[in-house]
């Protein structure tokens, strides 16, 4: 199993070589570059910005740059923001980090909590009007657009009811200690739910197959003629098994937490990952590109590494060595 | 379970899914849920018992916190001297101060200076300062930060640090030599006591003022830090270090979400009433909904609330809409001609060497293409009104503003049909569009960029009005921004129109920076000696230091720009800001809504 997990974790590098030298090819190659999308203003003179070019070294060759970004890279050092003038890269997504696992989390927990009861009960219960309802829900969960539930929400719950804030993360700068901690929460509960929306839909809907599938093979036959219990054939049985999926969905998820939430936290104004990643491919800020991807594929690929650690967890069928 | 039930069930939560969407879709009727009436009636009677309180009081109230949002967060540079974008210059405006500002006819009023005079060549600019000024951190503001500010954005390595605003030292005496290094003596801006200071220019200045404009930074804060380091420093960026003369300190932030100015107590114009105002930054979808509730008390630039929220804004009621022209305007371009690919290549603006587009190449085809396109159809239709077209590029604002000078290419496609077949371009071959006199194919590219959706939305518009009077639009796909200016700048391309917009400044209608044929920003290469004579000699001192005859020249030029067309003007959009009600005091100038801040009070601070 370590080794397993080692080996693995080695094969990430060359991995993570090859997905900077797409990503880094695939930025420069884009039309543009950090200047050229400025505001045109007649009263700046374009030589300053091609002096600005020669200073950040954007008129070297791509290579020269690649290689430039990749040493400095491989030192730990993620570089300066071209756009965000004087802040470094690092400080830039740790800032926003924390905002975007934040949410995440909360949709993720938020869609565990609504989807698998529900998704366990409508199998359980196939055709019952639960069941139908669920199924309505979920069509209606993955039919309507992210953006639109999110304005929809806004308009409801935070103008016209005044329950939730519509913006942002935090009311304001004087909310300490556990009072802050709440009032996040409650910043997070319509960003959340939006985010969450889609996700319990699918989640609802693979337990619920997943569920009827298992309850109807052999071994649950075979629990059951033992004489077990409903219960204990649900728990020991069934669950594990239908988790499988669950646990491959949530092995991308992983990644997702951090870049899924892009539209999301543009309806909300809500400063993490996905809104400083949008407006640096915008603003062709390579640096800040780089590291988002960087970070990406890495979540990425410890998510499904994580995923494949708890298939052996879950189902002791499967083994690594 | 029984079927029917079953049925109805489903039912039930289709009723309620669909009753829920509309619900929320019911956004532009007047009639809304009425428990939230409710709750929203009950704040808005205690507005207004304050309000009738208020009315016996009468005059302005202290303290009071007041709300302002923004669509995009701030990059996070709060130094004037680096700060790039309109987000920044939002809360720089309340927190910094430069010697002069301008009043509402563009004229430059006093402010940290309070007289001035040149000489009489006009090469310097001197200039009395207030005296106990005093900066956020109360220290004294003096001559030496003028010159320190000056002498940091001509310093050497101001531009690769990041700073653009040199267009404020270029003309200063010694410039050049200073910004290169060669030595170390500042000539351009000179202390001669503590409150006098003194301008000096390397030629006669028609516009001194201008460049004494441009806000002041304090030299006891940055005077240990090299310019190279300041965009990084801390005194640049960070709540409660940024330090200028304003109104309103900036004190606090939740970076990207709020950003929290409290009033400046020894502001030298005196104390401000409010206590404190908040920037939020907020979706615009849902801008309009937070005006209404009174969560957000004000919006203005860069953007203002959409033409299309205008009635709706208007209807709430609790809101005051202020609505004056813009100094930008959009327009449609003719790409008079290209550049060749060497000189794309090397970045060179030989207009000798540029290629004519022989597409657009008598200026009659151009007037027949204006006379076709419905400008007052889009204002109208895209605008709803709020905006007018224009007919030359110098803001309507302006003293140099001259409608009679320029021609009116009032829509009329017969007339522009008939000056078509007149040129001799007619359909030879039947398919419905006209070609060349020659009798070739004549199909005119049509380009335009993502990021305005009003032009976005104008570009098929002109392309149908155009065909509507035979001539042959291949509109292309929009490109991004950044993607589309490359295009535009590197044209050694098959482009002829385009669609572009500018925002300008108050502060000088001199139209050389993007209509003389060397100009960067030139992007239609429009090459006419005659308009690049008189943009010149506009600026050329001694006559030029009156400005009637500067006027007089830009009228000239207006015509010729007129009648030449390196570009149609579409419309200039009016900026709409908006504020609460609860908001007194507020004074807006052409430019701004933030005049005199200190003087903002709201009627609900006690």
């Amino acid at each position: 199993m370590h080794k397993y997990i080692i080996r693995r974790i080695l094969v990430f590098i060359p991995m993570l070589i090859m997905l900077s030298i797409i990503v880094f090819a695939l930025a420069t190659a884009a039309p543009g570059d950090p200047f050229t999308g400025k505001i045109l203003d007649p009263t700046v003179d374009p030589e300053v910005f091609n002096e600005q070019r020669e200073a950040l070294g954007l008129n070297d060759p791509i290579p020269v740059q690649y290689l430039r970004w990749a040493t400095a890279m491989a030192k730990g050092d993620f570089g300066e923001s071209m756009y965000y003038k004087g802040r470094d890269v690092a400080s830039l997504i740790s800032e926003r980090i924390v905002n975007t696992v934040y949410l995440g989390v909360f949709a993720l927990v938020l869609t565990l909590i609504v989807a698998i009861p529900i998704g366990i009960y409508s199998a359980k219960n196939p055709y019952s009007p639960l069941d139908y309802g669920a199924t309505t829900f979920g069509f209606f969960g993955l039919a309507v657009p992210n953006f639109f539930f999110g304005l929809i929400a806004i308009y409801v719950f935070a103008i016209k009811l005044g329950w939730f804030p519509a913006q942002g993360t935090i009311s304001n700068i004087h909310v300490t200690g556990f009072a802050e901690f709440l009032d996040r929460i409650h910043h997070m509960v319509l960003p959340g739910i939006t985010l969450g929306l889609a996700g319990t839909a699918t989640y609802m809907r693979y337990m619920r197959s997943e569920v009827l599938d298992v309850l109807g093979s052999d071994y649950i036959r075979t629990a059951k003629a033992k004489g077990m219990s409903d219960r204990s054939v649900m728990y020991k049985h069934t669950l594990r098994n239908a988790m499988i999926p669950i646990i491959t969905l949530m092995g991308f998820e992983f990644g997702a937490l951090l870049s899924g939430a892009i539209i999301t936290e543009q309806v909300f104004s809500y400063p993490g990952l996905g809104t400083l990643f949008i407006n640096s491919i915008t603003n062709r800020d390579y640096p800040v590109i780089m590291s988002i991807t960087l970070l990406l594929g890495v979540a990425i690929l410890i998510g499904n590494l994580l995923a494949d650690i708890f298939y052996s967890i879950v189902d002791p069928r499967i083994r690594y060595d | 379970m029984n079927k029917a039930l079953r049925r109805l069930l489903i039912l039930l939560v289709f009723i309620c899914m669909t009753g829920f969407l509309l619900v929320a879709c019911n956004n532009d009727s007047d009639e809304e849920g009425s428990e939230n009436k409710e709750t929203e009636n009950t704040e808005d009677e205690k507005d207004d018992n304050e309000e009738e309180k208020e009315e016996v009081e009468s005059g302005p109230q202290e303290g009071g916190t007041l709300t302002g949002a923004m669509y995009s967060a701030p990059a996070g540079m709060f130094n004037p001297i680096f700060y790039e974008e309109a987000y920044e210059a939002n809360i720089l405006s309340f927190t910094h101060d430069s010697l002069v500002s301008q009043n509402e006819s563009l004229e430059f009023i006093p402010s940290l200076a309070k007289e001035w005079e040149t000489n009489d060549d006009q090469t310097s600019l001197t200039l009395k300062l207030e005296e106990g000024v005093t900066w956020h951190d109360g220290e004294e503001f003096t001559a030496e930060d003028v010159v320190f500010t000056y002498k940091s954005m001509s310093d050497p390595d101001y531009v690769s640090a990041g700073g653009i605003r040199t267009a404020y030292v270029l003309p200063l005496l010694g410039y050049n030599a200073y910004s290169s290094g060669e030595t170390d003596t500042f000539e351009g801006v000179v202390a001669d006591d503590d409150y006098t200071v003194t301008f000096h220019f390397e030629e006669p200045n028609i516009n001194p003022l201008y460049y004494a404009s441009f806000p002041i930074i304090p030299e006891h804060i940055f005077k240990d830090i090299p310019v190279a380091e300041m965009p990084e420093a801390a005194e640049s960026r960070d709540a409660g270090a940024v330090i200028g003369t304003g109104a309103f300190k900036f004190t606090n932030m939740i970076e990207r979400e709020q950003y929290i100015l409290e009033r400046h107590g020894d502001y030298w114009q005196g104390t401000p009433y409010l206590e404190s105002i908040v920037w939020k930054v907020v979706a615009q979808s849902v801008m309009t909904g937070l005006l209404e509730s009174g969560e957000v008390d004000f919006i203005a630039d860069p953007n203002g609330i959409p033409p299309a929220d205008f009635e709706t804004v208007q209807g709430f009621g609790n809101i005051e809409i202020i609505e004056q022209p813009d100094f930008g305007y959009q327009l449609l371009g003719f790409k008079h001609n290209h550049r060749t690919g060497e000189d794309v290549e090397a970045g060179a603006l030989e207009p000798d060497n540029w290629v004519p587009n022989e597409k657009l190449a008598d200026p009659k085809l151009r007037q027949a293409i204006s006379y076709a396109v419905n400008r007052e159809g889009l204002v109208d239709g895209l605008l709803y009104g709020r905006g007018q077209p224009i007919n030359s590029p110098v803001a309507t604002q302006f003293w140099a503003y001259d409608d009679a000078a320029a021609t009116n290419y009032n829509f009329d496609p017969e007339k522009a049909g008939s000056m078509l077949d007149e040129l001799g371009y007619v359909d030879d071959n039947g398919d419905g569009f006209r070609d060349d006199p020659d009798g070739n194919e004549w199909i005119l590219n049509m380009d335009y960029p993502t990021g305005n959706e009003l032009r976005e939305k104008s570009a098929p518009l002109i392309e149908q009005q155009l065909e509507e009077v035979g001539i042959n639009v291949n509109l292309r796909q929009p490109k991004e921004m950044t993607a589309y200016v490359e295009e535009l700048t590197n044209d050694n391309t098959d482009w002829d129109l385009y669609l572009l917009g500018w925002s300008l400044g108050s502060a000088d209608p001199d139209p050389s920076g993007l209509w003389a044929t060397k100009a960067a920003y030139n992007f239609s290469r429009w090459n006419n000696p005659e308009s690049e004579e008189l943009m010149q000699k506009a600026l050329k001192a001694p006559e030029a230091f009156e400005q009637d005859y500067r006027a007089e020249v830009y009228s000239e030029w207006q015509s010729i720009f007129s009648e030449d067309l390196p570009a149609l003007l579409l419309y200039a959009q009016n900026s709409l800001w908006a504020y609460n009600k609860r908001l007194q005091g507020v004074d807006p100038l052409p430019y701004t809504m933030y005049q005199d801040a200190h003087l903002w009070w709201v009627n609900d601070a006690n």
